[in-house]
């Protein structure tokens, strides 16, 4: 395990080194900077009032409001905060595997599991961290002007970045693969924003097919793919104080994280460099 | 005493996955003993990075088998006791030489109570202490050699594998480095030079093999290799006349040149009928010595000839 500790070490050290997660620090602070600002000048409920309307939600007028602005804050900080993450580390596995890199860490009495492991966990943190401080920040804004403190809220950091644990198994398995952090990058997004959401909503196509096979195997596509959509649903919910409709994107998902992971490991292991 | 890396028959197939193999290395076999500096020379493509590859569990053997230390080379603790310096390393650029050799005794799991100290003495060697404290990314390629150097030796190994240690190195790093060499050997370890610099491996190897093609076509000391021993070089006291030359006709003499010739000896009962005649005819011997050829001179005659043989 020491090992697997000193691969996250620096894993993470070399994620602080890369502009981009700052630049995604950047913009979060940015964001909150706005958000105080739009707490402290605007009149909120003009704006959410007829929006928490139509969402249905529960509760007196300031409860309704509130809901809302954690929907507005935290759908973006999903969608667009794990399109930045994908895009700053798809490109960690096929840096390690560069000529030069690659060498120096197999020399070492480290085992090749080991490197992955760490190399997961070291990315995994940084994005922790970095989703921790948005959701904190909105949460400490949205407590103080509302007096509302929803601990159910924080929730929204543990499912943002398991979703991205989701989606960091593929682009590693990816990366082992084929050593281009383009090819990760692109096929993860491609299921993240297109696969992910259609495939979710799979029965809804349903009443325009009659074919029992491509039901099946849409229905068989669904617990294929990361079911991150779902996820993003589920925070949502969560956001919301609403009901999780179901935990299976979740149990799915974990079966997903070791069956990527398990097979980049194996890949990995058989492969000379 | 057990020989620190044994490998026997071993053989490397690389498949491009359209039937197309290359036999990277092909049946080597080699033993290197305990505290010496040996040298593995061979043409680009011949399978010495290859080798060493396997060697470090980089690369796997398509059949054949390594001990190190007298264990088999699968066993992952036996890293511990390994330095090792790739050839175009890349050290992560945002680390400092210090932090870098901290990262490098992590992974190595060396954790002595005096690390610091011993990560200054290390830079101290090889002389990289006033850059300690600088980004990788602002070195010179010599700069990056010296520290990968340092990192190659820092947990203290039995044996170090280097992988081109003169590359981009001017001529004073290079003697520094020949030095640092020769001063590990004097402590015990056992130095593996992976070097296309031929006159350096000659001033530094107690042993080489030379690889060309995947085999292995010399193993032995330059000094074997680069001494002919049928070629003798014969000095006088003075320039021989065409009496004296009509008289060692029956040899084989290669080349006249003033005072000196040489000649090829098949026994050595030839070389004394030379000294009597060159005696009776009043000629003083001032010197008779084998002669030598360079390393890099027998390198090539030795890739040509094996190349040949090969196709």
């Amino acid at each position: 395990m020491s090992n697997v500790w000193t691969i996250t070490k620096h894993t993470f050290r070399e994620a602080l080194s890369r502009k981009v997660f700052v630049t995604f620090f950047l913009i979060t602070t940015f964001v909150l900077a706005i958000l105080i600002a739009a707490v402290l000048a605007i009149n909120l409920s003009n704006i959410f009032g007829p929006i928490s309307m139509k969402l249905k939600i529960d509760g007196d007028f300031e409860t309704k409001i509130f809901s809302v602005l954690k929907l507005f804050l935290i759908s973006p900080l999903y969608s667009g905060g794990l399109f930045l993450a994908i895009f700053s580390s798809s490109s960690f596995i096929p840096t390690m595997l560069e000529k030069g890199n690659i060498e120096l860490l197999l020399s070492k009495p480290i085992k090749r599991g080991e490197l992955i492991l760490g190399k997961y966990f070291g990315v995994t943190s940084m994005v922790f961290v970095n989703v921790a401080y948005a959701v904190l920040g909105f949460y400490f804004i949205l407590g103080l002007r509302f007096h509302y403190w929803d601990v159910s809220f924080l929730i929204t950091i543990a499912t943002i970045t398991f979703a991205f644990m989701v989606l960091y198994g593929l682009i590693i398995l990816i990366g082992i693969l084929t050593r281009s952090s383009l090819s990760a990058m692109m096929l993860t997004y491609l299921i993240f924003y297109v696969f992910s959401p259609l495939l979710a909503h799979r029965e809804k196509a349903f009443y325009l097919i009659e074919s029992k096979i491509i039901k099946g195997v849409l229905n068989v596509l669904y617990y294929i793919f990361p079911q991150t959509s779902d996820i993003g649903s589920i925070t949502s919910a969560i956001a919301l104080n609403k009901e999780i409709a179901s935990y299976q994107p979740i149990f799915v998902s974990i079966v997903f994280i070791f069956l990527t992971i398990g097979a980049a490991i194996f890949i990995f292991n058989k492969k000379d460099y | 005493m057990t020989n620190i890396i044994e490998i026997k028959e071993l053989i490397k197939v690389f498949n491009d996955g359209r039937k197309n193999e290359v036999r990277a290395l092909d049946g080597v076999s080699m033993g290197i003993p305990h505290g010496v500096v040996f040298s593995l020379l061979g043409p680009n493509g011949a399978g010495k990075t290859t080798l060493v590859k396997i060697l470090l569990g980089i690369s796997y053997p398509t059949s054949g088998s390594i001990e190190l230390f007298g264990e088999n080379f699968r066993n992952i603790q036996l890293k511990k006791r390994i330095g090792y310096l790739p050839e175009n390393h890349k050290f992560p650029p945002y680390l400092t030489g210090e932090k870098l050799l901290k990262y490098i005794a992590d992974l190595y799991g060396y954790r002595p109570a005096n690390l610091d100290k011993r990560i200054a003495q290390m830079l101290e060697i090889v002389e990289m202490s006033k850059w300690s404290k600088t980004k990788i990314k602002n070195y010179s390629k010599g700069m990056m050699q010296r520290l990968g150097l340092a990192q190659a030796i820092l947990h203290n190994p039995e044996l170090i594998i280097l992988d081109e240690p003169t590359d981009g190195v001017d001529p004073i790093g290079r003697k520094k480095i020949r030095d640092l060499i020769l001063r590990l050997k004097a402590e015990g370890k056992t130095i593996f030079v992976n070097s296309h610099l031929l006159s350096e491996v000659e001033m530094i190897s107690d042993s080489i093999a030379i690889l060309n093609k995947g085999k292995v076509v010399y193993s032995g000391t330059v000094d074997e290799l680069t001494t002919q021993k049928q070629i003798y070089e014969i000095t006088l006291n003075r320039e021989f006349d065409d009496y004296i030359k009509f008289k060692l006709e029956g040899f084989q003499v290669v080349d006249w040149k003033e005072r000196k010739f040489r000649v090829k000896i098949g026994k050595e009962s030839e070389l004394q009928r030379i000294q009597q005649i060159l005696q009776e005819n009043n000629y003083l011997l001032l010197g008779l010595n084998q002669v030598k050829t360079s390393l890099e001179n027998e390198f090539i005659s030795l890739i040509e000839k094996t190349g040949n043989e090969n196709e």
